[in-house]
């Protein structure tokens, strides 16, 4: 309790009820990596996706690509929809785009 | 007695003065000076809606934002809203967290719509929620503070602020600081908003929308639907093709002659979207694609003499009437990306529960 000479006053801020996972692990190479290309349907993201593969097939012994549209930015990838592609994909890229 | 029921964390603080400050460094605050909320001011604002403070009032659909009445009330005061507004900024918290309003992309997008609120029903003129001279100005506490709740709800519980870096929006809104209006009920040539919603007139509603900044025109010559719709469609054009939602703020003026020629909100979007439709090829031309071509398999901005409406259907018009006597202006409030991925959200408002 505050006491007279104070002023008690409380906390705006609210909980997140969606419990957020950290970073997944950093593989030590992506030699032989099936790289996955997420694209969240902005414009641009396939492009720059694609840009991003061309430097990895390059510098790296890649093993394959796959390539994915959500179809809409401004909600998340549905939850079966993620499950999919993470079987098929060793590694991720997520592109925003404009 | 619900203060002692109160689950917040505190702080103690010396006085008002510098609780204000202790909010502003915590980044609690939306830039302005804040009411500080006391445990007995946020019992207060709860008594007046008869709400336990953990009553789940919304949950944001992709976060997953927890707003209970406690944490609204707390942004409510600090808003500097009278108890007795309670009763709106719950609808509204309902309105917003509803999946189809989509809060959180359009609180984060760089395209940076506002929230507005727009209240119909006995319990505008109760709480003197203003309609008429300059509904959308300062100097109505009801309208600045409970539009303020709502965003500084937004900032503090969803944690969706330009501080932090979550709001991305690139030019940002000054709608963003507070956008409440209320329906000018008296001017109506229509029915009102929330009875076009599906509720009875004697009902108190809150009905959400993602606006962008609007386009105010004048037009002091015509005197019909027509003519008034001629202006509004101007203003359309400049949105491009395929809204699915688009709010018409009518000035009471321009209601009028709506009024005298018996026009239905219905024949003023079937007037629009009849008489605002141009070739997908000139829209494409415009750098606005229409979309028509693509739906044909087509490729984007190609464009061909398939016409293409400014709106998606006759219904995409929402008019409403705003504003007060004297001056012919109105003005077209266009939606976050058109209207196709937020959908404007009704809740009725409870007096008491």
């Amino acid at each position: 309790m505050a006491d007279q000479n104070t002023l008690r006053v409380l906390d705006p801020t609210g909980t997140l009820s969606i419990a957020t996972d950290g970073m997944a692990e950093r593989p030590d190479s992506l030699a032989g990596k099936r790289i996955g290309l997420l694209s969240n349907d902005k414009l641009n993201s396939e492009a720059l996706l694609d840009a991003i593969y061309d430097v990895l097939a390059e510098r790296f012994d890649v093993s394959t690509s796959h390539r994915i549209n959500k179809g809409d930015a401004s909600r998340p990838a549905e939850p079966e929809f993620l499950s999919d592609f993470s079987n098929e994909v060793d590694v991720a890229l997520l592109a925003n785009g404009d | 007695m619900t203060a002692n029921r109160l689950n917040s964390n505190s702080i103690e603080v010396a006085n008002a003065f510098e609780a204000i400050e202790a909010y502003f460094e915590r980044g609690w605050s939306d830039g302005l000076p804040i009411v500080p909320p006391t445990p007995e001011a946020v019992a207060a604002a709860l008594e007046a809606v008869k709400l336990a403070p953990d009553t789940l009032l919304g949950v944001e659909p992709i976060k997953g934002a927890v707003i209970t009445a406690e944490k609204a009330a707390i942004n409510a005061v600090m808003a500097g809203c009278r108890p007795e507004y309670m009763p709106v900024v719950a609808a509204a918290v309902e309105a917003i967290t509803a999946d189809e309003f989509n809060l959180h992309a359009i609180t984060v997008s760089t395209m940076g719509a506002a929230i507005l609120l727009v209240v119909n029903g006995p319990i505008a003129q109760t709480l003197e929620i203003n309609s008429g001279v300059s509904a959308f100005g300062p100097g109505h506490r009801a309208n600045a503070t409970i539009g303020r709740a709502i965003r500084l709800i937004v900032m503090n519980v969803l944690g969706t602020s330009s501080r932090d870096g979550l709001d991305k929006a690139t030019l940002g809104h000054p709608g963003k600081y507070s956008w409440c209006v209320a329906e000018n009920e008296a001017s109506l040539p229509w029915e009102p908003l929330h009875v076009t919603r599906g509720h009875n007139i004697n009902d108190s509603a809150v009905t959400v929308f993602a606006g962008l900044s609007g386009l105010q025109f004048g037009e002091h010559e015509a005197s019909t639907p027509e003519g008034i719709l001629d202006a509004f469609a101007q203003r359309l054009y400049a949105l491009g093709p395929g809204s699915h939602e688009v709010v018409l703020v009518v000035c009471p003026e321009h209601a009028e002659h709506f009024a005298r020629a018996g026009w239905s909100k219905a024949q003023v979007g079937q007037y629009l979207y009849e008489n605002t439709r141009k070739p997908a090829s000139e829209w494409a031309n415009a750098g606005m694609p229409s979309g028509v071509r693509q739906e044909n398999g087509a490729e984007p901005g190609s464009g061909g003499e398939e016409l293409a409406s400014t709106l998606r259907t006759p219904e995409s018009a929402v008019p409403i009437v705003v504003g007060g006597a004297g001056g012919a202006w109105s003005s077209v409030i266009p939606m976050w990306g058109l209207g196709a991925k937020t959908k404007a959200v009704t809740r009725l408002i409870n007096a008491v529960r």
